[in-house]
């Protein structure tokens, strides 16, 4: 009976397995980097994976609701376009907030497309969205041709400073933990992120998306609308990829019209690592999110060891595949001793 | 107070028609039964009046005012509603998530997960004492044995509070305590003012708890009796047209010569606890009980899909089939239950899944003709109904479907057949080819162990029953014992009996 509801437990905590890998590969990266948890190292670190994290909570919901948007990168190509086209140096802060919410339409109006195609028009959504990944690239390099632009430093230093907090000041062993003393950017985004995640998670909308992606048919004989939560999501990872573009314009200061084309596959690698099967109806973003720090994590790794350069992608891949493989080998595993329980016994 | 009344309902999937002229009439406080072989359009027509499909011609009154339901979710509102037999449950979700999905109680705008719960835990207590104790509110679905998932597909519908609900094969996967629990339910609901159409192929059923019939053969009306001043053999005219109704099986016994196909001791599985008996050529031994009693748990077992203990002899031989492709080898065949999810490849031509189980009789490249005259014979032999060996299994009726499903494997001509309730939810005509068929195969010398949630089946057709309770053969019924009575009894009586075995009184000694 325990053992039952210990497994339930397992089943319905999709991102078990990706919190040990992540404290796993955690682990082996501080053996090798033992500055990692100072707080200017982890702000680094974590500013660097921001954008992927966004994009991936994107890519999650989409898979949730039963779908997947191949066009995330090529949105956050177009979003980091726009970025630097419409943001200057010059540009006042009004002007800044301005346009920062139009490439967020922007993103959700390019969410929109993809969703009308796959939910209305009944398209495949890989090869949907795998081509309407090229009519934002195509605009992303109409809009900007060449790699360029230029962000206010103020923006920038935004993002890369650490924000000073004095708010356990008076707590001894707690105020002895730098990183509790500045904490980067970063980490407020995902703590918010998580924590809005938390909230919508008990409403209809999420509950709704949840059932759509794992039985539409019942979901829609339940009588869900089926077709406008699927929508839905392609218009929230659009928000999203606006999202993640502006995190990767403030992280790099400018742009390109390649910027997030490398994106897409990792965002995809991510929330399946974060425990979220690709057939729908199950998983989480928190899932995804360490999924993403996983796949950063494994790539500092790489980079302490020293791996030639050119065969860096090789191991990547290698060690990807593996930890993807993971969730499904414990299970394969636990099989074969249960199955050998069994059958010991006729033996002995 | 509600009442519902379909006229001349048309539904036409491209060429084919559906539903021809569907006529239904129900109101507050009546039990009506949808009656009719698979194909005669009872499905649609619930389909139509629940706003899962739009009807092409004719009108829906409701409360004497014409309607029409764009969406599943339009009807709901106008308090209407299904238990669908294709079962319409979330299996990632637990029972209260899937039992309140698009009506959850709310709270600040978020779910109320404990009134949440505690709504269910009132609607599970409804089965209380036919379900298992350990089913709660945060059970995921995809748990739940089928039996149960259907009960938690009744609370579904129940659950919104409806005026008219329509049971389209509902009682299919329960046992009798849950049919039972059901209908006395289905009394009080109807106490209530509720409508209910009930859409079933158990005639016992529909004698029990329906005030009217209609019945629908070819997806036309052919008309409505009170069930009190009609027999049952009237209804099945009705319903077939001219044919007589299914003759009982005579019985004649398996000479005590035969030789033994099947000799299975001491089978012990998760829900198996030690089964042993014996199976002869040419035998048709019944499998009996309650459902989920460790039926099927034997069947896989003997298959090799499920790991066991015990000792297996197939004509004679001791054998330990790990995987059923070893079983396939010794001749021995598995006819699954549910036939959308382990017997076919629903959207791949009959051919292909005629050819399945044989692939490697016709030998690199496939000797396609061979492999298509075979098909053709089975399939003309089983009298399949279809366009052709290329159209797709999905486009058949649930009957002919499982023709298919049995005739992939009367290809490999098997010595030993094991059926796992391969009638369910098929329609009283092709049940009654499928009983031939059968003895056919007995005749032929083949074993067969057949398990069936339909009692009439094993009285008329076994030579054995062996019923079954939580694990153990409660009974072995012969000859003139195998009765309707002693079948009931085994079933029921074991469970008593089981309450207080000698053995376990230790367990819950009372302190003296």
């Amino acid at each position: 009976m325990n053992q039952a509801k210990f497994r339930r437990f397992l089943a319905r905590n999709s991102y078990l397995f990706a919190l040990l890998l992540l404290v796993v590969v955690v682990l082996i990266n501080y053996s090798r980097q033992d500055n990692l948890f100072e707080p200017s190292v982890l702000n680094r670190n974590i500013r660097v994976f921001l954008p992927l994290v966004i994009l991936a909570a994107g890519q999650a919901i989409v898979i949730i609701g039963g779908g997947i948007d191949l066009s995330v990168g090529a949105m956050v190509s177009l979003c980091n376009a726009l970025l630097v086209t419409w943001i200057t140096p010059e540009t006042a802060g009004g002007d800044i907030l301005l346009a920062i919410t139009l490439v967020a339409l922007v993103g959700m109006a390019a969410g929109l497309l993809n969703g009308i195609a796959v939910a209305y028009l009944r398209l495949q959504p890989i090869v949907t969205t795998y081509a309407t990944s090229f009519i934002f690239a195509g605009l992303a390099l109409t809009i900007l041709p060449r790699p360029g632009g230029e962000l206010p430093r103020d923006m920038t230093r935004l993002y890369r400073r650490l924000i000073e907090v004095d708010a356990f000041g008076n707590i001894p062993i707690i105020q002895d933990i730098p990183i509790l003393r500045e904490i980067p950017p970063a980490f407020i985004v995902i703590a918010i992120v998580l924590l809005l995640w938390a909230f919508v998670r008990q409403t209809r909308l999420v509950q709704y998306i949840y059932a759509a992606g794992d039985n539409a048919e019942a979901a829609y004989t339940t009588g869900i609308p089926v077709q406008r939560i699927r929508l839905g999501t392609y218009v929230i990872s659009g928000f999203f990829s606006a999202m993640a573009a502006l995190a990767l314009t403030m992280s790099l200061g400018s742009g390109s019209p390649t910027s997030g084309d490398a994106m897409t596959l990792d965002s995809i690698v991510a929330v399946v690592l974060g425990g979220t099967r690709l057939r729908g109806g199950q998983g989480g973003i928190a899932g995804a999110m360490m999924g993403v720090v996983i796949l950063g994590v494994i790539r500092n790794i790489i980079s302490f060891y020293d791996v030639p350069t050119w065969s860096q992608t090789l191991v990547d891949a290698l060690i990807i595949l593996i930890a993807l493989a993971g969730p499904g080998l414990v299970r394969y595993i636990s099989d074969l001793i249960r199955r050998y329980r069994l059958q010991g016994g006729r033996a002995a | 107070m509600v009442t519902l009344s379909a006229q001349h309902l048309v539904k036409r999937y491209g060429g084919v028609v559906a539903l021809a002229d569907g006529n239904l009439e129900v109101q507050s406080g009546q039990v009506v039964a949808l009656l009719g072989a698979n194909g005669s359009g009872k499905s649609t027509l619930s389909k139509i009046v629940t706003g899962v499909v739009a009807p092409n011609e004719g009108q829906l009154l409701l409360d004497g005012q014409a309607t029409s339901f764009a969406s599943p979710l339009v009807a709901r509102r106008a308090g209407i509603t299904a238990v669908y037999q294709e079962l319409s449950l979330v299996p990632e979700m637990t029972i209260s998530e899937n039992i309140w999905l698009s009506h959850e109680p709310m709270r600040l705008g978020r779910i109320n997960r404990k009134a949440m719960q505690q709504r269910t835990q009132a609607l599970l207590d409804l089965f209380q004492g036919t379900i298992p104790a350990s089913l709660i509110p945060t059970t995921p679905v995809y748990n739940l044995h089928p039996d149960e998932r259907q009960i938690v597909e009744i609370l579904k519908a129940i659950s919104q509070d409806p005026r008219l609900v329509i049971f389209d094969e509902a009682t299919a996967s329960l046992d009798s305590s849950q049919v039972t629990r059901l209908f006395e339910l289905i009394n009080r609901w109807k106490g209530e003012g509720m409508a209910i159409v009930f859409v079933s192929h158990r005639m016992d059923e529909i004698f029990r708890v329906a005030d009217t019939a209609t019945v629908l053969r070819n997806g036309s009306h052919v008309g409505t009796v009170d069930i009190a001043e009609t027999s049952e053999r009237q209804l099945v005219q009705m319903m077939i047209e001219g044919a007589t109704a299914m003759e009982r099986e005579a019985r004649e016994p398996v000479a005590a010569s035969a030789p033994i196909r099947l000799h299975v001791s001491d089978l012990t599985t998760e829900q198996l606890r030690g089964v042993s008996f014996e199976l002869r050529d040419g035998e048709l031994l019944g499998i009996g009980g309650l459902q989920g009693q460790g039926q099927s748990d034997l069947l896989l077992a003997i298959f090799g899909a499920i790991p066991f203990q015990g000792r297996l002899a197939l004509g004679g031989k001791e054998v330990h089939f790990s995987h059923p492709q070893q079983a396939m080898k010794q001749d021995v065949a598995f006819v699954p239950g549910d036939r959308g999810n382990e017997g076919l490849l629903l959207i791949r031509s009959i051919l292909d899944n005629l050819m399945l189980p044989s692939l490697r009789e016709y030998g690199v490249p496939l000797r396609m003709q061979r492999a298509r005259a075979q098909a053709g014979d089975v399939s003309d032999d089983l009298n399949v109904i279809m366009s052709s060996l290329d159209a797709p299994v999905n486009s058949l009726s649930g009957g002919n479907a499982q023709k298919v499903v049995i005739g992939k494997w009367l290809l490999r001509d098997p010595k030993l057949l094991l059926l796992n309730d391969p009638t369910k939810g098929v329609d009283v005509g092709a049940k009654g080819e499928f009983y031939s068929l059968l003895s056919n195969l007995r005749q032929q010398g083949t074993a067969i162990l057949f398990y069936s949630s339909d009692d009439e089946e094993l009285l008329g057709l076994c030579d054995r029953v062996l019923v079954m309770h939580d694990g153990r053969i409660s009974a072995e019924l012969a000859g003139e014992n195998v009765t309707r009575e002693n079948l009931v009894s085994a079933s029921m009586g074991a469970a008593h009996h089981e309450a207080k075995p000698p053995g376990a009184s230790q367990h819950e000694e009372p302190t003296a």
